[in-house]
């Protein structure tokens, strides 16, 4: 029977140099469907307790959804391991085209195990695998190993998906670059694929993803299209990407200034997008066969940085580079995060971690590096730092490599106050300080500090969840909205499907677009139980991995200092706040008052193996 | 998809090369040449134009020696993986299907005069 899957994943031992195909089975595709499903059920089957994630028993996957590789819009891939970050699960998503390059060489996944002996990359050309050495392109940034292995493999049209300076070097949130200008950014995927010596894979892939229905799929892909083209939300995107969002975050206080000291900054606009439109951007430029094309790619073109190319500086970089940092020229901001890029490095955790050791050496908790002044506003301190993380040099880049909280634990107990972090992964660029539902989805979330298992900004703003009325200043009802944002998004990222698509594409179509393409009748109910499936085996999986429950809360500057200014002036989450929405959330997820999932749940979601941890 | 079946951009019969960090994105279709190389260098005579001034390739014909790929300038000719035919964009009899699927109606089908004048 013809369908989106293609039923194999490629395994590679990189300890043994060998490869084989294993069969996708039909209980996996029917309780996991892809995507996240899948990198859940098999990094809770592979990977056991205690293993190092930079060690050669950690996996790391990378994996397509069903409908990824078809016409289906936005669709996406994502990477799945044990952080070295956090030491719990990541899953980190990139568009581009890498994901369905995998489809198209004939595989649903790849997963990497062990360890090479010297750097090497994998080369995939369909059936075709090879290990290479790599040691000529160790040391090289993400962009310039991308263009060497088209070079020597003489074609331009291969996808590849490679690790900067930062993952060779092991930086702790290194990321995996996939061409061009997407990255799996959060958590640290590019430190474990250094760890494996694994500078990069490319792929090239001349089969058919085919689909079971193709006139019903067609017909469905046609409905997706015009719901993408009536909603203004996607409208918004494709005149502006995320770049908006500055402006938005700026009025409703959200925006982090100042390692998140501030709500809000007076030069906001200047880091939107009409700033960006008119000091960076081009044209637009769109993931493979996505019709939002949100990427507003261009180059700066004056100052001390022009010549450089440049994507869109999406929203989390703009905030967390620009007004975290004090800092509102545009083409600097784009120049920094240009810098992360190459060297292969989250520019999400590294602006917060440069406004933590701005804000550390400021009250004095951290000397500033010798001729250096680390205060806030200093661009040519934010370069030094970026320069000095990503290469591991000098006392304050090795101490900063290793992620806010490692970094704040390591000085002591004055700079913890300071570390903006949920279970070890720096904060997102949205103070939840206004709006208590995100705190929650912070507290809670599978990776740690990340806001896109439950963005439940714009429901609390518009003071409505459900038709229910919302405040979004108190703790009460913000657990059922969470949980039900979390279920849904792990559903949708079975698909793998892009957020920004499901602003304007429906429930139905979705659910529609994935029975066609694969024969197996889904309906939007289905997608939101399998996301509660994966929410709790993920939770299993943290727990067995030695996460404690009491990580589930927020960074003391949100629970200790009440906000200074914005709309939301004077509040935070206070410590009995977040007790409330603990507990409510606890409940309402069928767990124990300690937070571990309790077997009657887990029975329902069929998943009791996954109980009885320690 | 209609034309082969499945998903792969690869198989299209006009691409879009990214350049540059993909700063540029250069879209190629055929321009079924005057003078078209893949018609001069076909030893099996498979490549013939048309009344409509087509180049169009005759896959019973097609000897599968690859000459028209390698001399294409615009690489808009290739061999199909799974017949070993070679193919190029016919224009699906003027109803063109890449037109008809086209989400953002970025293509459409013009005539500029015709080619035997």
């Amino acid at each position: 029977m013809s369908s989106a899957y293609t039923n194999k994943l490629l395994m590679i031992d990189l300890s043994r140099e060998s490869f084989e195909t294993l069969p996708v089975s039909n209980d996996l595709k029917k309780d996991f469907i892809g995507g996240k499903g899948f990198g859940a059920k098999l990094l809770y089957d592979m990977v056991l307790p205690e293993t190092d994630p930079l060690g050669k028993d950690n996996v790391l996957m990378f994996m397509t959804g069903p409908l990824t590789g078809t016409m289906a819009p936005a669709m996406r891939g994502c990477v799945v391991t044990k952080s070295p970050l956090t030491g719990i699960f990541l899953d980190s998503y990139f568009g581009g085209s890498f994901a369905p390059e995998i489809k198209y060489a004939g595989y649903d996944g790849l997963i990497i195990k062990g360890q090479a002996k010297k750097p090497v990359y994998i080369w995939i050309n369909d059936d075709t695998v090879e290990i290479r050495d790599a040691w000529h392109l160790w040391g090289t940034d993400t962009l310039k190993a991308n263009e060497q292995i088209k070079t020597e493999l003489n074609d331009d049209t291969i996808k590849i998906a490679s690790i900067g300076q930062a993952g060779e070097n092991q930086v702790l949130f290194a990321l995996v670059c996939c061409e061009y200008n997407r990255q799996a950014g959060r958590g640290g995927a590019g430190a474990v694929m250094g760890s494996k010596n694994l500078k990069a894979i490319a792929i090239k892939g001349s089969k058919l993803v085919s689909i079971h229905d193709p006139k019903r799929f067609t017909k469905a892909c046609a409905t997706a299209f015009k719901e993408l083209e009536a909603s203004p939300d996607v409208e918004a995107f494709r005149v502006a990407g995320t770049a908006a969002s500055v402006d938005f975050a700026n009025e409703t206080g959200l925006l982090p200034h100042k390692n998140y000291q501030n709500g809000t900054f007076s030069k906001a606009s200047k880091l939107a997008d009409k700033g960006q439109a008119r000091h960076l951007w081009l044209g637009s430029a769109a993931c493979m066969g996505c019709p939002i094309r949100c990427s507003k790619i261009g180059a700066i073109r004056s100052g001390k940085y022009k010549g450089t190319i440049t994507d869109i500086i999406e929203y989390e970089s703009a905030a967390l580079m620009g007004s975290n940092l004090d800092i509102s020229d545009i083409r600097a901001v784009a120049h920094l995060t240009k810098l992360c890029d190459l060297y292969g490095m989250d520019s999400m955790s590294c602006g917060n971690l440069i406004g933590f050791a701005m804000e550390a050496c400021e009250k004095g908790v951290i000397p500033s590096p010798q001729g250096i002044s680390l205060c806030f506003g200093n661009i040519d301190a934010a370069e030094y730092l970026v320069h000095a993380i990503a290469n591991r040099t000098g006392e304050l880049g090795m101490l900063l490599s290793k992620g806010v909280k490692q970094a704040s634990e390591e000085i002591g107990i004055t700079a913890i106050d300071l570390a903006v972090h949920a279970k070890g992964l720096e904060s997102p660029a949205w103070g939840p300080r206004g709006v208590s539902g995100m705190g929650l989805a912070y507290m809670t979330t599978d990776r740690g500090g990340c806001h896109q298992r439950g963005f439940t900004v714009t429901y609390e703003l518009s003071g409505e969840w459900k038709g229910a009325p919302l405040d979004p200043l108190s703790p009460k009802g913000k657990a059922r909205m969470v949980i039900a944002l979390q279920n849904y998004s792990a559903g949708r990222d079975t698909l793998v499907n892009c957020d920004f698509g499901s602003y304007g594409i429906s429930d139905d179509t979705y659910a529609e677009l994935l029975s066609a393409a694969t024969g197996q009748k889904t309906d939007p109910a289905t997608l939101v139980e399998t996301g509660e499936r994966i929410w709790n085996l993920v939770r299993c999986f943290n727990l067995a991995q030695g996460l404690d429950p009491k990580k589930d809360t927020l960074a003391p500057r949100f629970v200790n200092e009440p906000l200074p200014d914005g709309p939301s002036k004077g509040h935070r989450i206070s410590a009995e706040d977040m007790d409330y929405m603990r507990q409510e959330y606890y409940q309402l997820r069928g767990w124990d008052k300690k937070g571990i999932p309790l077997d009657k749940r887990l029975n329902q979601l069929r998943i009791a193996y996954a109980g009885h941890h320690k | 998809m209609d034309l082969t079946g499945g998903y792969n951009p690869r198989r299209a019969r006009l691409l879009i090369e990214l350049k540059t960090e993909n700063l540029y994105h250069i879209p190629a279709v055929c321009n079924q040449c005057e003078n078209a190389y893949c018609m001069n260098v076909c030893p099996s005579k498979a490549i013939q134009r048309n009344d409509d001034g087509i180049v169009c390739i005759d896959p019973d014909k097609c000897i599968s020696c690859g000459l028209c790929a390698q001399f294409c300038p615009i690489g808009m000719v290739t061999l199909d993986p799974d017949t070993q035919k070679a193919v190029k964009c016919e224009l699906c009899q003027g109803e063109p299907l890449c037109v008809e699927v086209c989400p953002t109606f970025a293509l459409e089908l013009v005539y500029r005069g015709n080619i035997n004048e």
